[in-house]
Parts: structure tokens; C-alpha cells; sequence
């Protein structure tokens, strides 16, 4: 009892955005290439796997926020250290998409706008919404 | 007097020389046939234990943990145990031996193992486990009484009054070797073998020492049997040559079964390994043949090789196991060596009146010091601050940092022995044991002379 | 990714939620093994306890310490000298342990009397070290004994001493895991911000999560001193306990063993707003990788490129060759923690095994979510693994190799797989470019290692034909190689036995600060 109070008391830092899949509608040719970016995701990175799930809604916005900034040729504000700590996450992404995934040249910047919040929303739904590790909840560090 | 017997005089550990006790327990339980101890406490108390223990002898071996967590710090953790029984027997089919040993915390809030073991035997056991053969036993091991030494007395001792009966007279004596080495069980069972003694050996852990067989299924165990604990009850004469690790145990057998028993000394030496075969011949009746003679003298021929030329006058210090350090003590002596400081372990008042002790206090010609409830810091503060100089260092691992950083060579001795390969294969005890140990003694001094060029050129001829 | 159940757990049904296979297509949401829970008593787990967690793994490395444990005898000495965290002051922290050595009488009228008195006992046996850690074991938490006012009344009658106390029994949680987080959040509360550091460079980082196992920590100073930048502190290996007092004073937490010290990296997000960025040592790209972030972040990314241009060139060649030869071998990463993540996608890319499992000793679904992502697919995790699935999962997976601790590996041993020390490495450091090549080259040598070969022959079959007098590691791992791989004149690992020494001896080129430094007010 105490503790699922606990739970919604952490949840109110993080509103629940996703109940499913958000992906689970999208039309293969662009599932498969939204996959090749999370793949590379899910393998290399670590910034999504903070320990809370707030502090991975922080991440995953930060810095898939600035990868599309980067990735359509904004130029990406970092008023604070950990802007830019998400910014320095965000380059080496952007650089790496580039050299993977070579369709990314063919698009133009509103397309990379889209499949990166598509992107977002499907590493927001595989770390935090759909996680099944009850500890992204834990009140405390 | 020369040799005084003191107490260390500081209240802390610098350095411990010995674990706890549960240590103690769970070194004699792996010396049973299909047992797997459960200690009752942090897990700690068997993840390191048995770390070390693998450490020493490059084997892994099974004890199991209750597991206890905080809430059974706070409300009692008699439950983890009735768990762990269960998930362990049914887990583990072949387990007829489990001993639940105590530790500081379970000790502390005071959690009956033993009207806990009653319970499961009528509940558990009756009902789950109506057609297997299970013994549970208590084994009280708190870690602030005592050390790992005590620990494994106390064990043996409740090993022994869980099974020993009075059936037949076997006419096999008890040998309870002591917390000792595969090495050193080998060469004991080959001594009675060459006087034709037939004997029940607590614990059989030849079979530690194990092979990587092509199929991959070798495991490490005991091979004490539950019918050998329950034949000590019926046997002639128990020898417990280890006072502090088994001596208990003889004095419950000779308590509850009239069973006469010799307590000591240790068979390290000439001397000591005459004293074991002598007594064990009055015993049976048997005499010492001649094949025992003849490795006598071997051991005495590689002996004088490497005696009054090499190892007369080395000043040796010597720490460990009590019935360990005073044996290679009475060895070294014997060698012409001078024994410097004894450091001994934990808290046991009776050390001093150790006849063994006595007697070197009666007779040592040149100042020696004994420490009891000793820690490295007692040898390395000695070497540092107090003008200690020593030839030699006889102990176990824990001590290598004195031997590489004061440069004093060391024969590694007793338990664990982790940072040299296959110590724990050869005997200190017996006449291969003795002569292991001069030789051993011997080459680390050459070494020794050779990394510090300090008349390296004397081996030229030898 | 559907829950796998060991034969030998049936009778134990909740293990069945603690291991999973990722299948095909399927990601973290539809299974991910339960983690950090209590063990389930009698299973023969391999965790440790919530004291070895803090003492043993995260207060010990740091290096001009006393670390006394206020207990029984034998929680200090099962936990002395079983890692191989070294140190550059030759090493104190590894040949110095402490104990209060409680006995009977005081669990009766309790310990705080004994306690202060070894405190002044162990100042007075080292009067060069000022700084000490304590901490409580079970005997002692029970017993209720106040370290804390202890330590305080010590200080004041000592001012040039500092003492840190962690009230982190053994008891306390499912783990050891449990022990890091209380010396974390302990060491936060007590300690950071009571120092103020010597700023000498515009690139100040803390290196967090790292211990100096073997050198690891010296070999990542070195490319971090190449770059300009200066470590403040290493939470712990192979740090001084003043300099980790000043941790508030970095502008970047440089993150490698998420498991064991995140809760520092995120109360420090927190409180001074130093951002934590989570870096991986291993592997030739994460690495690289890892350098060019923390160089962007401080503009000095060309310092990162640099090492890494040359380190490649230098390093590169000889763990392709490891690479070539190592190709699908099947590997069991059975770590603690962390390392299960930090291997399981860079060997597979840069070594070229497989591995078909991972597990973990004490970490937290968080560990796993990271484990599986990088495992490919039909590997097995498991969380909280015991003896006796761990022989099941061997005798089905059957893995080439095995990385895992001392004592488990013994039993692989017997099983016939070779075994790396996954925690202390068998010849690392592990770290670095050259590191990750040690890393490859000690595979390679328990996987082909002759006496292996041999081990697996029954002498009394008649298929045994003899005659060879000796096989080399090269006859067996080329003997399936094309021709040209095998004409090629590279070679496997050229280094040294140590490359510490060399470290420590190295000097570094000053760099021009950018911005001049405060004049003190």
C-alpha cells in the first residue's frame, strides 16, 4: 500500500506518456529505419539507462533533442553544463547516424524532425514506459 | 627465563592472523560426504569463506547461506533457515549431512537453531523428506568467541556427538588429523598403512586434491563417510595429534564412549612423528616395521645434508594455527634453528599452559618471545620499530607483504597458502613432511643468498 | 524474450522470473530478468554482503586510509587481500587492513570504548597517515554502537585527523550492492565539499566508478593527462581521501561503473549541477568514443583524436589478429556488475566471440536492461545466478570460454571450460587500447592453451593417436585460417609484462590555461 503511494509519488515526476508501443503503427520501410537508429542506440549508448525514470525523460529529451537539431543543421544552444553535456551525446550520434545510416541524406529536415521524435517516442517507450524495471520509480537515488 | 608468553599488548587487529570461527566450521563440514553446510548469516560469512578456501586449494566447494537480510536482522531469521533446508535438499538430492552454523549476527539476536532443527525434523523432514536420509545439526560458531581454530574444534566435536555410536568394537583407532592439508592426510594414512592400523580418519580429504577428468563431471569433496563418524563411538583409542583442532572431539568420545584418546603433538618433526608411530604401536600392539625405519632415515639423510651447514642458527619467526606454529617451532629447534616469535592465534587462555609451551620455556637458551591472540603487526612493528632481524619466515599467504617488504624469505606453511602453487599437495606432518620442510626451508635461504648476492658463490660446490 | 526455467529450479518457481532469453525481435519490454531482491536462502547464490560492498570494493581502494572494520576478526580478514586493486603509493591500502576485533564481552557491554581506543591505536602504529575509514559490520549494528560520535569525539581531540564512518552491515540489503550505495550516499553526506581543491587546469573531471584494478585507473589518467585535463579525484581507485572531498569543485563526472557509484553521479547532478556522463573504458570505438565526448565537452576534442589516432595505430593491428583467430567462440560473461554491459557489445565487435550468456552477481535490472540490449539475440541472462544453474547453463551453452570470479571458475575448471578472472582480470589492466588487447590476448591463451586440448582426451580410448610431441597455440588456432591470414607477418600482443611502471614515471606537457585562474581573495 505504502509503497504503490510511494511509486505514484515518483511517477508525478514523469507523467506516463506512452501506453504502448508508440511504433507499433508505423509502416515497415520507415519501422526498419527507425530500428537501424535505436539498434545503434541500445548497443553503444549508456545515457539512456539513468537509474530513474525521470532522469530518463531528461536524457532521452536532451539529447535526442539536440541529435535532431544537429542533424538538420540547427545551431544547438547550450546554456548550461548539462546541455551540454546532453550536446556532446548528441554530436557523437549525430556523426554516427550520418555514417550508418546513409538515407539520413536524402531527407529533408522536417522527415528527420519526424523520425527522430518517432525515435524518441520509441526510446521513451523501451526505457521508461514500457520498462519492466521497478526500480526507474525508487524515490530516492 | 628466555621465552616469555605474552598477550598482545594492543586492544585492535593490525592485520589479523586468523578468520572467525564459522571459518572453522565450514572448513571441517567440506570434509564430509554429501554435506553442504548452511551458515546462518550475512552472506559474506560463506561467499569469502569459500573464496578463500578456493583460494587455498584451487577447488571450489559448496556451502550454502541463509541469506539473512535486514529484516531478519530486526525480526529473527529462523525462517531463512527452514528455507534454506528445503530449497537445498530438494535441490541437491544426494545431501545427507547439513549442518546450520551460527554466526555473530544470528548469534547476536539469538535465533534457536536448535529447537529449530527439532522442528524441521518432525515437520519438514517427516513429511517432505519421509524416504531420504537427513541429518541436521547445530553448530554454534559465534564470531566474536574464539577463532577460525576454535570454530573447527568445535565443529569436529559436534560432527563427532551427532553420529558416533557404540556398536561392535571396530578395532580401528580415531585419527582426527586437525585442520591440515590432502598432503598431509596422505602421508598420515601412509604411516598407518605401514604399520598395518587400521583407522577411521576425520576428515578424508585426500579427494580435495581432484582431477579434471575428460568428461568434464570431477567434482572436489570429502570423503568422510556418515558410517565413519558413527564408528568413532566404537573405536580402540582416538588420537587427536592437533590439541586445539579435534582435541574436543577426542575428549567427548573418551567422555561418552570410554574411549581412551592421546591429544597431541603435532607429528611435525623427527621427533614428534617418532612420538605419534611410538604411541600408536603401544596402542595396537603393532610393531614399527622396518619400512618405517628405513624413511626415517631418509628424512634424517636429507635432513643433515641441509641441517648444521645451512639452517643452524637462522632466525626464524613462525606464525599461524597454534598446534601448526609450535610444532615447526619444536622442528626448527630440532634443525639447530632459533625460532624468534611464535605468534599464535586468537584468545585462548590455555595456551600457556600448553606443555609444549612450557617446555620451551623450560629449556630455550637465546631470548625468544610467544604471542598469543597475535597479529601480523606484532612481527612487522618488531621488524620496523624494534630491531627484529630474522633469516626466515615460516606462515600462511596473509603474511607475504612482511616476507617481499622487509626482504625475509618465507616458506609458505598452514592455511591459505594461495600465493605459491600446490602447497597444500605436500605433508608437513611425518617424515616426508619433515623433510619437505628442511628442503623447503633450505632452498628459500639459497634463493635468498642469490637474489641479495650473499655468498651466492657457496652453492658452486655443495 | 520469454522466461527460461532451470531444470534444477523447478522446485524453486520464482527463479523462473530471474533468467530470460531475448529472442528474435524482441526487446526490453517484453521480459527483463527481476533483480536486486532478496536471495532465496540455501540456493548457494554467489552474492556477498552489503559490509564487503562498502569496505571491500569502494572504501578500500583509496589509498592513504586506514580502513578499520568494527567487528569480529573475520569480516576484515575474508575480505583482505582478495582484489587486485593497486595503488601508486606503493600499495598501503592493499597490505593494511584494521580490525576493532569485538569479542564476547563486548557484545554484552558493547564496543564503543574498544572502538576509540583502536582508533588511537592504529593513528599511533602509523603516525604518517591521517585520514581513516570505519566501518560497522552485523555484530555491531546489532549491538547498536554510536561510530559516528565516536569518530567525532576522536577528531576533536585530534584535529589533524579526518574520519568517514559507514554504517553498512552486512545484513543490509539483498547484496553487496547494497554496501555500495550506503558508502556512496554516506560519503556524499559526510564528506564532499569539505575540502577545496587546487584548481590547476580549465578541464577539471571526477573519474567515478573506477578502481584501479591492476592499473586500470592509471592507464585512463594517462589519456586524460594528455589531454589537459585534470582529475580531481577517482571515486576510489587509487585515491587519496582529501582529494574525493573535493568532488563538488569538477565540472564534468566522468561515469565508468554505473552499477557501484551512479547515486554519487546523480546527488552530484543534483546538488552542484555537475553533469554525469556515462563512459565505457573497454573497447577500442566505445573508448575512443568516451575521450571524444569528454573532449567536446571542454572544446579540446583534437587533444581526443590524437590519442586516439595513435593508440589505434599503435594497438589496433594486434587485436585484429586476436580477432581473426577468436572468431564465433562462445563466451560466458559472468561478471558482478557492471562489466557484463561494459564487455557484451565490444567483444563480440572488436573480438569476434559470442555471448551466449550474461548474468549478474549483485546488480539491478538496470544492469540488465543494459546487458540484454548489448547481448544478440538468444542469449541467456541470469540475475542472482547459483551454483547449480550455472552447471546447467554450461553443460547446455557450452561456451568456449568462461569470464567470471576465482571460485566459480574453479568449478568451470572442472567442466572443462577455461576461465578469466572477470573481477581481477588474469593479466590485465584490461583498460585502455593496449589493455583491450591483453584483455584479447588472455582469451586467446585460455582458449587454445594446449593443456586444454589435452584435458579433453580419454588416454584409455584407442582413438587416441600420440606421436606429436608438443602443439602450439598457433597450430591450433590457425589450422582453419586461410592462407594469407597466416602468411601475414602481424602478431598477436607486444607489450609488457607491467605497463604500469612506465606510467608512473611519465611526464606530461603543460597546456596554456585559457582562462587565468581566480586570484585567491
Amino acid at each position: 500500500m505504502a509503497k504503490s503511494k510511494e511509486k505514484n509519488v515518483a511517477r508525478a515526476n514523469y507523467p506516463k506518456l506512452y501506453d504502448h508501443d508508440p511504433l507499433a503503427d508505423v509502416e515497415p520501410e520507415l519501422r526498419a529505419r527507425i530500428s537501424e537508429m535505436e539498434t545503434y542506440i541500445m548497443k553503444n549508448c549508456l545515457w539512456q539507462f539513468n537509474s530513474r525514470g525521470w532522469d530518463r525523460r531528461k536524457q532521452n529529451a536532451g539529447i535526442l533533442g539536440k541529435t535532431a537539431q544537429l542533424l538538420v543543421g540547427e545551431v544547438v544552444d547550450n546554456p548550461t553544463p548539462l546541455d551540454k553535456c546532453h550536446w556532446v551525446d548528441a554530436v557523437l550520434l549525430a556523426r554516427n547516424f550520418k555514417e550508418r545510416c546513409l538515407w539520413l541524406a536524402d531527407l529533408g529536415a522536417d522527415e528527420i524532425r519526424s523520425i527522430i521524435e518517432k525515435l524518441h517516442a520509441r526510446i521513451d517507450w523501451l526505457t521508461i514506459d514500457g520498462s519492466l524495471n521497478e526500480e526507474l520509480t525508487v524515490q530516492n537515488y | 627465563m628466555n621465552c616469555e608468553v605474552k598477550v598482545k599488548d594492543r586492544i585492535g587487529t593490525i592485520n589479523p592472523i586468523f578468520t572467525c570461527q564459522p571459518a572453522g566450521a565450514q572448513y571441517a563440514s567440506i570434509g564430509i560426504k554429501d554435506c553442504i553446510g548452511i551458515v546462518h548469516g550475512g552472506q559474506g560469512c560463506v561467499m569469502f569463506v569459500r573464496l578463500l578456501i578456493s583460494q587455498h586449494l584451487k577447488e571450489s566447494f559448496e556451502i550454502a547461506s541463509s541469506s539473512v537480510h535486514e529484516d531478519g536482522a530486526v525480526f529473527g531469521a529462523l525462517d531463512r533457515v527452514e528455507t534454506a533446508v528445503e530449497v537445498l535438499l530438494s535441490r541437491y538430492p544426494h545431501v545427507k549431512v547439513v549442518p546450520i552454523i551460527s554466526t555473530c549476527s544470528t548469534e547476536v539476536i539469538g535465533d534457536d537453531i536448535d529447537g529449530l532443527i527439532t522442528k524441521l525434523e518432525e515437520g519438514l523432514l517427516a513429511e517432505k523428506f519421509a524416504d531420504r536420509e537427513v541429518h541436521l545439526l547445530p553448530i554454534h560458531t559465534p564470531s566474536f568467541v574464539g577463532s577460525m581454530v576454535s570454530g573447527y574444534d568445535v565443529a569436529v566435536r559436534d560432527f563427532v556427538k551427532k553420529f558416533a555410536k557404540k556398536g561392535a568394537p571396530t578395532g580401528k583407532i580415531n585419527l582426527i588429523t586437525g585442520w591440515v592439508n590432502p598432503g598431509d592426510v596422505k602421508e598420515l594414512k601412509h604411516l598407518l598403512k605401514e604399520m598395518d592400523i587400521d583407522a577411521t580418519v576425520l576428515f578424508e580429504i585426500e579427494s580435495f586434491d581432484s582431477p579434471i577428468m575428460p568428461d568434464g563431471k570431477a567434482v572436489s569433496h570429502g570423503s568422510t563417510t556418515i558410517e565413519d563418524l558413527q564408528a568413532t563411538g566404537s573405536a580402540i583409542h582416538t588420537f587427536a595429534p592437533n590439541r586445539y583442532e579435534g582435541g574436543k572431539a577426542a575428549q567427548l568420545l573418551e567422555k561418552k564412549f570410554k574411549i581412551p584418546s592421546t591429544v597431541g603433538p603435532t607429528p611435525i618433526g623427527i621427533r614428534n612423528t617418532d612420538a605419534l608411530l611410538k604411541k600408536l604401536s603401544q596402542v595396537t600392539g603393532k610393531p614399527i616395521p622396518v619400512s618405517l625405519v628405513r624413511e626415517r632415515g631418509i628424512a634424517i639423510d636429507a635432513i643433515t645434508d641441509v641441517a648444521h651447514m645451512f639452517l643452524a642458527d637462522k632466525k626464524v619467526a613462525i606464525y599461524g594455527n597454534p598446534d601448526l606454529a609450535i610444532g615447526l617451532a619444536e622442528f626448527c629447534l630440532d634443525l639447530e634453528m632459533k625460532p624468534q616469535l611464535l605468534l599464535l592465534g586468537d584468545d585462548n587462555a590455555s595456551y600457556v599452559n600448553d606443555p609444549r609451551i612450557k617446555a620451551l620455556q623450560d629449556n630455550v637458551d637465546y631470548p625468544m618471545e610467544i604471542v598469543t591472540n597475535a597479529d601480523f603487526w606484532d612481527l612487522e612493528d618488531r621488524l620496523k620499530n624494534k630491531g627484529l632481524e630474522l633469516d626466515l619466515i615460516l606462515g600462511h599467504s596473509k603474511g607475504r607483504f612482511i616476507s617481499i617488504d622487509y626482504n625475509i624469505p618465507m616458506v609458505r606453511v598452514g592455511f591459505p597458502t594461495y600465493d605459491r602453487a600446490g602447497m597444500f599437495r605436500n605433508p608437513v606432518v611425518g617424515y616426508g613432511g619433515a623433510t619437505w620442510l628442511a628442503e623447503q626451508m633450505a632452498n628459500a635461504l639459497f634463493n635468498d643468498m642469490e637474489v641479495k648476492k650473499n655468498k651466492e658463490w657457496l652453492l658452486n660446490v655443495w | 524474450m520469454p522466461y527460461h526455467e532451470f531444470e534444477v529450479s523447478k522446485c524453486i518457481p520464482e527463479r523462473k522470473m530471474h533468467a530470460v532469453v531475448k529472442g528474435p525481435g524482441e526487446d526490453l519490454t517484453h521480459a527483463l530478468p527481476k533483480g536486486y531482491l532478496n536471495t532465496i536462502p540455501g540456493t548457494i547464490s554467489e552474492r556477498g554482503c552489503a559490509y564487503c560492498g562498502a569496505k571491500h570494493v569502494i572504501g578500500t581502494p583509496m589509498k592513504d586510509v586506514i580502513h578499520l572494520s568494527h567487528g569480529p576478526v573475520g569480516c576484515t580478514y575474508d575480505t583482505w587481500q582478495t582484489k587486485r586493486y593497486i595503488s601508486d603509493n606503493n600499495n598501503f591500502q592493499l597490505k593494511y587492513t584494521f580490525a576493532s576485533d569485538v569479542k564476547e564481552k563486548h557484545i554484552v557491554f558493547g564496543a564503543e570504548k574498544l572502538l576509540k581506543q583502536n582508533i588511537l591505536e592504529a593513528f599511533d602504529a602509523f603516525p604518517d597517515i591521517k585520514r581513516m575509514t570505519i566501518y560497522q559490520t552485523c555484530a555491531t549494528a546489532l549491538i547498536g554502537d554510536d561510530m559516528s560520535a565516536i569518530a567525532e569525539e576522536v577528531m576533536a581531540e585530534r584535529p589533524e585527523v579526518d574520519i568517514f564512518v559507514c554504517n553498512s552491515p552486512g545484513f543490509g540489503g539483498p547484496s553487496q550492492s547494497g554496501g555500495h550505495h550506503k558508502i556512496n550516499i554516506a560519503w556524499l553526506n559526510q564528506k564532499v565539499g569539505t575540502v577545496e581543491p587546487d584548481i590547476t587546469s580549465d578541464y577539471v573531471i571526477n573519474y567515478v566508478g573506477e578502481y584501479n584494478i591492476q592499473g586500470d585507473q592509471e592507464v585512463m589518467l594517462d589519456f586524460f593527462r594528455r589531454m589537459g585535463i585534470q582529475v580531481l579525484s577517482t571515486f576510489t581507485g587509487n585515491s587519496t581521501y582529501d582529494s574525493l572531498r573535493s568532488m563538488h569543485r569538477a565540472h564534468l563526472n566522468v561515469l565508468e561503473c554505473a552499477r557501484s557509484a551512479e547515486y554519487l553521479c546523480d546527488e552530484l547532478r543534483v546538488r552542484y549541477g555537475i553533469p554525469r556522463l556515462d563512459i565505457d573504458g573497454f573497447g577500442h570505438k566505445a573508448l575512443g568514443d568516451s575521450l571524444r565526448k569528454i573532449g567536446l565537452f571542454f572544446g579540446i576534442e583534437d587533444r581526443a583524436e590524437a590519442i586516439i589516432a595513435e593508440e589505434t595505430a599503435r594497438w589496433k593491428p594486434e587485436l585484429d589478429w586476436y580477432k581473426e583467430r577468436l572468431q564465433g567462440k562462445k563466451v560466458c560473461l559472468w561478471p558482478g556488475g557492471s562489466k557484463l554491459w561494459h564487455w557484451a557489445h565490444a567483444i563480440q565487435e572488436e573480438m569476434g566471440v559470442k555471448v551466449v550468456s550474461v548474468y549478474t552477481k549483485f546488480g539491478h535490472q538496470g544492469d540488465m536492461e543494459k546487458g540484454v540490449s548489448r547481448c544478440g539475440e538468444g542469449a541467456l541472462a541470469i540475475d542472482d545466478p547459483n551454483e547449480l544453474e550455472n552447471q546447467e547453463a554450461m553443460l547446455t551453452l557450452k561456451p568456449d570460454v568462461i569470464f567470471t570470479g576465482k571460485r566459480p571458475g574453479e568449478v568451470a575448471k572442472k567442466m572443462r571450460v577455461p576461465y578469466l578472472n572477470a573481477h581481477a582480470y588474469h593479466n590485465g589492466p584490461y583498460k585502455g587500447f593496449e589493455g583491450w588487447v591483453r584483455f584479447a590476448r588472455d582469451i586467446y591463451n585460455a582458449v587454445y592453451s594446449p593443456m586444454h586440448q589435452l584435458s579433453a582426451i580419454d588416454i584409455s580410448k584407442d582413438d587416441y593417436e600420440t606421436g606429436k610431441g608438443f602443439v602450439t597455440r598457433r597450430m591450433l588456432s590457425d589450422a582453419g585460417l586461410p592462407e594469407e591470414a597466416k602468411a601475414s607477418p602481424l602478431t598477436g600482443y607486444t607489450g609488457k609484462f607491467d605497463p604500469i611502471p612506465d606510467l608512473r614515471q611519465k611526464t606530461y606537457p603543460a597546456f596554456e590555461r585559457r582562462v587565468a585562474p581566480a586570484v585567491a581573495e
